[in-house]
């Protein structure tokens, strides 16, 4: 196998990031993300039912549950057009005819893609994060380590909307999956799971429960952020719930979300280019 | 030298192209001609690597492209698509520089390019303002970037008016020494251009030669329109009308003979023969869009 040429990477990688960072979609969910943050961070944490400034850890659980609803969607939609809006227009065409791999392009498509989605969470969630930590109790390392899972949640789902548009093989079709798909893992999901609680009560396992919400991403940053910030679980009493393992486990977990689908998709992808029905 | 040994592309029971025994010289300019679903793109995506063969092989220079060499030969290749994928927000140059960092190439290489190829006053203009013809010249800038050996151009004057495609062949005829491989549907116009053509038909080879040989071999017959004065019209037609190769129709008072190759001169005698009678002469030899249509 040839090795891998990282000039081209990072050329590609490049090209997409700048290309993305023109899409007005992201900009304007990251516009609506930084004002709901700063609107939480300034006037403090009606949405949980605590109000007046000074309630650091029910803002934090605020800004952690406002990122669950709109990091998903906005990389979900970011990555639905990846690689087949290009194989559509001739430009992965005229890369395979270059000295760069199939390998190559798709690494550099996800990296460009990644950076793009990381310098929108960042310009979104960091004003929040700063004005947490000098309004509130909230020290300021513990609201900003909620950045990380905070681009571990964004950069799983974007490599989950990679599968799903390679899997859809249209740009229009790639974005309605993508809407499914953070309908499903946002809002179905758990209601599932409360179903069942409420169901089927003490037959299930408390422990079952928790490792269930291992199975989906969005879960998984939940439980890893309220673990980092400890003052944002208690307002939800979300410990009653966590899984017994530790934010190693939780963080490799996230990897793994991160690592599946993109290993998937671009088995997918080389399948369907070598079959030339990628599109 | 390239050559496709055996080498067939099938899409599951589809066979795209049938298997193809094809060499092409260093140097020479190959037409790929055929309708819609011909099998053109097959064999250019082929050549270039998008797609692998089905069976068969493609080699360069009696090298086939493995992982430890495909590299190196895709670096001296120049592809130029029907459809130019361009970045809109950049520059020409920017655009170029994009296209030479893939390839590896010096970075020195774009302004003198983008000046060959007439777009050395328009390099800082953003490519969403290029016209058709300066987005083809752009197309061909990021082909032969690194001076590529192989040259391969997938209907290169598709949507260009007569203007453009005079500019066009005049610019790729400025940049010599390389392997040419173009592929149109456009057959007069390009085949004047290559030293051979090869028509595919249902991804199967067709013809394929030497424009003047096929047409030759074809031995479809010269046409030669006659405008006689009033008075010997008519006995210029029955003279004509006796020669045992020749089909004579009148058009307007002209005589329009067909005649078989090798006939042409004698024809061409008793024509002479009506002196002043004659007051002017064309001849139209088959084109190798007739001797391939099978019409004259």
């Amino acid at each position: 196998m040839a090795h891998i040429d990282l000039v081209a990477v990072a050329t590609i990688a490049r090209r997409e990031l700048s290309e993305r960072l023109r899409n007005r979609w992201i900009w304007t969910v990251s516009g609506l993300v930084l004002l709901t943050s700063l609107a939480l961070g300034l006037l403090g944490a009606t949405p949980v039912g605590v109000v007046g400034a000074g309630s650091g850890g029910a803002i934090l659980a605020s800004i952690v549950n406002l990122a669950v609803y709109l990091v998903p969607l906005l990389a979900l939609v970011m990555g639905a057009g990846a690689v087949i809006e290009d194989k559509a227009s001739g430009h992965l065409d005229l890369m395979l005819a270059y000295p760069v791999t199939a390998g190559e392009y798709f690494l550099g498509t996800f990296a460009g893609h990644m950076l793009a989605l990381w310098l929108a969470l960042l310009t979104s969630f960091v004003p929040a994060c700063l004005i947490l930590s000098r309004t509130s109790g909230v020290h300021l390392a513990e609201s900003l380590g909620v950045l990380v899972p905070i681009l571990g949640l964004g950069t799983s789902f974007l490599a989950l909307s990679f599968l799903v548009a390679i899997l859809a093989g249209d740009p229009a079709r790639g974005i309605a999956s993508s809407v499914l798909v953070w309908v499903f893992t946002v809002l179905v999901f758990d209601l599932v799971l409360v179903g069942m609680l409420v169901g089927l009560g003490d037959r299930i396992p408390p422990d079952w429960l928790g490792a269930a919400l291992l199975l989906n991403p969005a879960d998984v940053f939940r439980l890893i952020a309220f673990d980092w910030a400890s003052s944002a679980a208690s307002p939800l009493g979300l410990a009653t719930v966590a899984p017994p393992f530790s934010v190693a486990v939780l963080a490799a977990i996230m990897a793994l979300w991160i690592v599946l689908p993109l290993f998937l998709s671009h088995w997918l992808f080389q399948r369907r280019l070598a079959a030339d029905v990628l599109v | 030298m390239i050559r496709f040994e055996n080498t067939s592309k099938k899409y599951g029971d589809f066979e795209a192209l049938a298997p193809l025994d094809l060499t092409i010289q260093s140097g020479e300019w190959l037409g790929i001609f055929g309708r819609n679903g011909s099998g053109k793109t097959t064999l250019l995506r082929l050549l270039v690597g998008i797609s692998k063969a089905s069976e068969g092989r493609i080699t360069m220079d009696d090298v086939e492209a493995g992982p430890s060499e495909w590299r190196a030969m895709r670096s001296s290749l120049g592809f130029m698509p029907e459809r130019f994928p361009l970045l809109p927000h950049l520059s020409g140059e920017k655009t170029l520089r994009y296209y030479a960092r893939l390839k590896r190439v010096d970075l020195d290489e774009v302004g003198p390019l983008l000046e060959t190829v007439g777009l050395g006053d328009v390099a800082r203009r953003k490519t969403s303002t290029y016209s058709k013809g300066m987005r083809q010249r752009l197309n061909l800038a990021q082909a032969l970037l690194g001076d590529p050996r192989l040259l391969v151009l997938d209907e290169p004057i598709e949507g260009l008016d007569g203007h453009g495609v005079k500019d066009f062949f005049e610019l790729l005829r400025s940049v010599p020494n390389r392997t040419v491989v173009i592929s149109s549907h456009r057959l007069p116009l390009v085949s004047k251009l290559c030293d051979r053509v090869c028509v595919l038909k249902q991804g199967k080879v067709e013809a394929l030669g030497a424009t003047d040989d096929l047409i030759r071999q074809a031995d479809l017959p010269t046409r030669l329109i006659i405008s006689p004065h009033a008075s010997t019209s008519e006995s210029m037609g029955r003279a004509l009308a006796r020669l045992p190769s020749a089909t004579m129709v009148s058009q307007n008072g002209r005589v329009v003979v067909d005649v078989a190759q090798r006939d042409k001169l004698a024809v061409l005698s008793e024509i002479a023969s009506f002196g002043d009678a004659v007051q002017d002469i064309r001849i139209e030899e088959p084109t190798l869009e007739e001797v391939l249509l099978g019409s004259h």
